[in-house]
């Protein structure tokens, strides 16, 4: 008799308990279904109420539009690569910057025997670049931040004592017109006069990653990684090849960003690709994937990605400072992930 | 024993008889070569040597300027008022010097100078060819350090170089405050300083022997005059601003904008950002310009005419805005060929050898006993698509 009440009891606390733990206010549904495209949607009606206000000019056209997917279709390329490496649970790739800057001097040198040759010599090159991180992190289990900051070092030590510290020009390397042209056309190269090449690359990107990522043998057996790497070891996957795989999509989506950077700054320089890993990372992360590994998705770093850019684009016409846009963007930042995280917390998932 | 103790005295009275005769022989021959070195020093002519570009490389014609009386409080005076900016701009013009160490008067050849930059870059590595070039022809021993834009790095090399006791330390400060503690620690260890290319706070220019560099706030406002010129002194224009912290970041925003409140008063500011120098960055930023603005915004003044200006030709060609007058500091070789297209109106010539030249040729002279102005600027010129051509090939 005792020992029923005590369950009936135990039962209602229980039920308190679950009560108060499944508890989810709107936000929390919508992010539930909506996921971090319903905060873009939340930046992009913010936008839309400040222009029927008056306040700010010209936000829903479709120019301002195609500016802010220009604005952050490298940003896009680079993160949707990194985003392999965070899932599989190896956090970042701090090599990305230099690995930028390499394929972009590479080719910029390369140019001398023609457009094709260039792209190949860059490809090898950030080929290479991967394969190295590759073999260190995912065989011999270095630590991917501490190993990618020192490649990061080594690959711009490198540049700059081959090149010796200065930049190279397309135009001033190409033995031909049409070289030179076709490298310009990287970053300049428009369909209908509208959308640029970096963005139709990022859309390819983003299909055929994501398709990847979750439609895969590969793909599944890398959420298992990222979730639990010994687990997913004593179940048979060789998680040294699915880790090594993530670094060397990594180091071929930055290829395609250093080129399309190089080929904007027509200079093959060092520092092309400076900032682009915390970029990314901030990317990835507002895009819902945890660093821990295992959870999110490249659609979702999509939308991280394009937050960034509503954002930038909301404080410049509003005529904020540069100062306080910094400001603005981290306590953003934080809100959203701190917003998105308790929210799936509350859900019963740990997403965030 | 007291035979052996007499040998021994008279040893050590031969030893140090000796010494004193080649001592004094040795200081014969010191003040002689050191004479002989001060007329090989002076013999030097520089004016032969030739930056990249084929303009001199030092070359000190268009770099006069005019100082005005300082007003009583500076600061009080509107952003708009030149006279603002006046202890930034003429920072050095008026100095308490400290504790600055006598010339020997001696010679260059054969000194030993440490030139500590800001950090690597294109332009700095042209900026260091100009000073190595000068040295190479006095023969003098040239170190150069790069703390790649790391403060606490400069800090460092600053404290090893006075370690190492060279003939003198030459400085880019990287940061206007901080450059006093800097120069007042060199200062006291007896080293010589010559500050160079980065304006430091004013009284940081009371110890060191000198400062040579651009004067950026004149060159701005030559170039305002221009830019108002071209856009008929009416328009509405947003400044792309340089990196903060350095004099750059007030000269090459503040400079213009005080000058065109004076020259072309109808002129409005419509927006001031500091995108940093990503072309991706400073493409997005003017975008949105365009948008925000449209037909409002009719100029942009850029601090950068490297990547800043490729953004913003790249964001005007983007919505057909070839109309909007463009101009920017510098003359990379991206800055020329915008000129040279058309999509930058005009840029400023500010050689980077010849900067870096000019700090090593300031050296020779103060070791060769020569009196330093406070400030030695680099020429100025306005390059425009007339006379772009006579720049090529570009110095980086």
């Amino acid at each position: 008799m005792e020992n029923n009440k005590l369950s009936e009891t135990t039962k209602e606390e229980i039920k308190q308990i679950d009560s108060r733990a499944t508890s989810v206010n709107l936000f929390g549904r919508v992010m539930h279904y909506a996921g971090i495209y319903a905060v873009a949607l939340m930046f992009l009606l913010a936008g839309i109420v400040l222009q029927s206000l008056g306040i700010i000019n010209n936000f829903l056209t479709t120019q301002n539009m195609v500016n802010i997917l220009d604005a952050v279709s490298m940003l896009g390329i680079v993160a949707v690569g990194m985003a392999f490496v965070t899932y599989s649970g190896q956090f970042a790739d701090l090599s990305v910057p230099t690995t930028m800057a390499l394929t972009g001097i590479v080719a910029v040198q390369m140019l001398q025997y023609g457009f094709l040759p260039a792209i190949i010599a860059a490809v090898l090159a950030g080929l290479l670049i991967g394969l190295i991180n590759a073999v260190a992190i995912g065989k011999y289990k270095a630590n991917p931040i501490i190993w990618t900051l020192a490649v990061n070092y080594v690959t711009l030590g490198v540049i700059r004592l081959v090149w010796v510290n200065k930049q190279i020009y397309p135009d001033m390397i190409a033995k031909t017109q049409r070289a030179s042209d076709l490298f310009d056309a990287i970053y300049r190269l428009r369909f209908f006069n509208k959308i640029a090449l970096p963005l139709i690359l990022l859309i390819i990107l983003v299909v055929f990653l994501n398709f990847i990522m979750k439609k895969t043998k590969y793909g599944m057996q890398l959420k298992i990684t990222g979730s639990a790497q010994k687990a997913a070891k004593f179940t048979g996957i060789n998680t040294e090849k699915i880790i090594g795989i993530t670094f060397i999509i990594c180091a071929l989506t930055a290829t395609l960003a250093g080129l399309t950077i190089t080929s904007l700054s027509r200079v093959g320089a060092w520092y092309n690709g400076t900032g682009y890993d915390f970029k990314a990372v901030t990317a990835i992360v507002i895009g819902g994937m945890t660093l821990a590994g295992g959870r999110g998705s490249i659609i979702g770093v999509l939308g991280g990605v394009l937050i960034i850019g509503l954002m930038n684009n909301i404080m410049t016409l509003l005529g904020v400072g540069t100062f306080s846009q910094d400001m603005i963007r981290g306590f953003i930042f934080i809100l959203v992930v701190g917003i998105n995280a308790k929210s799936l917390r509350s859900m019963g998932r740990d997403d965030a | 024993m007291k035979k052996l103790v007499t040998i021994l005295f008279s040893l050590l009275f031969v030893l140090a008889a000796t010494g004193f005769v080649f001592a004094g022989g040795d200081s014969e021959v010191s003040e002689s070569a050191g004479a002989g070195n001060l007329a090989a020093s002076l013999a030097v002519d520089v004016s032969v040597l030739k930056a990249a570009d084929g303009q001199a490389l030092i070359k000190l014609e268009g770099a006069e300027r005019v100082v005005p009386a300082r007003p009583a409080d500076p600061s009080a005076l509107p952003e708009t008022d030149p006279l603002h900016w006046w202890d930034m701009e003429f920072a050095g013009e008026i100095t308490n010097k400290t504790n600055i160490p006598e010339s020997p008067a001696d010679g260059a050849i054969g000194k030993k100078i440490t030139m500590i930059v800001h950090g690597d870059h294109p332009w700095t590595t042209a900026c260091t060819n100009g000073a190595q070039k000068v040295a190479d022809v006095y023969s003098m021993d040239i170190k150069i350090q790069s703390p790649n834009w790391d403060l606490a790095v400069q800090n460092q090399m600053i404290d090893q170089a006075i370690n190492e006791r060279p003939d003198m330390i030459l400085l880019i400060p990287l940061d206007a405050k901080t450059a006093l503690q800097q120069a007042r620690k060199i200062n006291k260890s007896g080293i010589p300083l010559l500050l160079f290319n980065m304006l430091p706070e004013a009284a940081a220019m009371d110890y060191a022997i000198g400062w040579t560099g651009p004067d950026d706030f004149g060159q701005m406002r030559k170039l305002s005059h221009i830019f108002a010129d071209a856009l008929g002194k009416k328009g509405g224009v947003a400044y792309v601003q340089h990196a903060p912290g350095g004099s750059p970041y007030f000269a090459r925003c503040f400079g213009p904008i005080s000058e065109l409140a004076g020259y072309a008063p109808d002129i409005k500011v419509l927006d001031k950002q500091a995108p940093g120098f990503e072309a991706d960055k400073t493409m997005q930023l003017v975008s949105d310009w365009l948008t925000r603005f449209g037909d409002d915004l009719t100029g942009i003044f850029a601090s950068d005419d490297s990547a800043q200006a490729l953004g913003i030709i790249e964001a005007l060609k983007k919505v057909g805005r070839e109309d909007v007058i463009v101009v920017a500091a510098g003359n990379s070789k991206v800055g020329m060929d915008l000129v040279k297209d058309g999509g930058l109106y005009a840029i400023t010539y500010q050689t980077a050898e010849g900067d870096g030249a000019l700090a090593v040729k300031t050296a020779a002279d103060w070791f060769n006993g020569k009196e330093i102005p406070a400030i030695t600027n680099i020429p100025q010129h306005m390059i425009t698509k007339a006379d772009v051509d006579s720049f090529y090939p570009p110095q980086w």
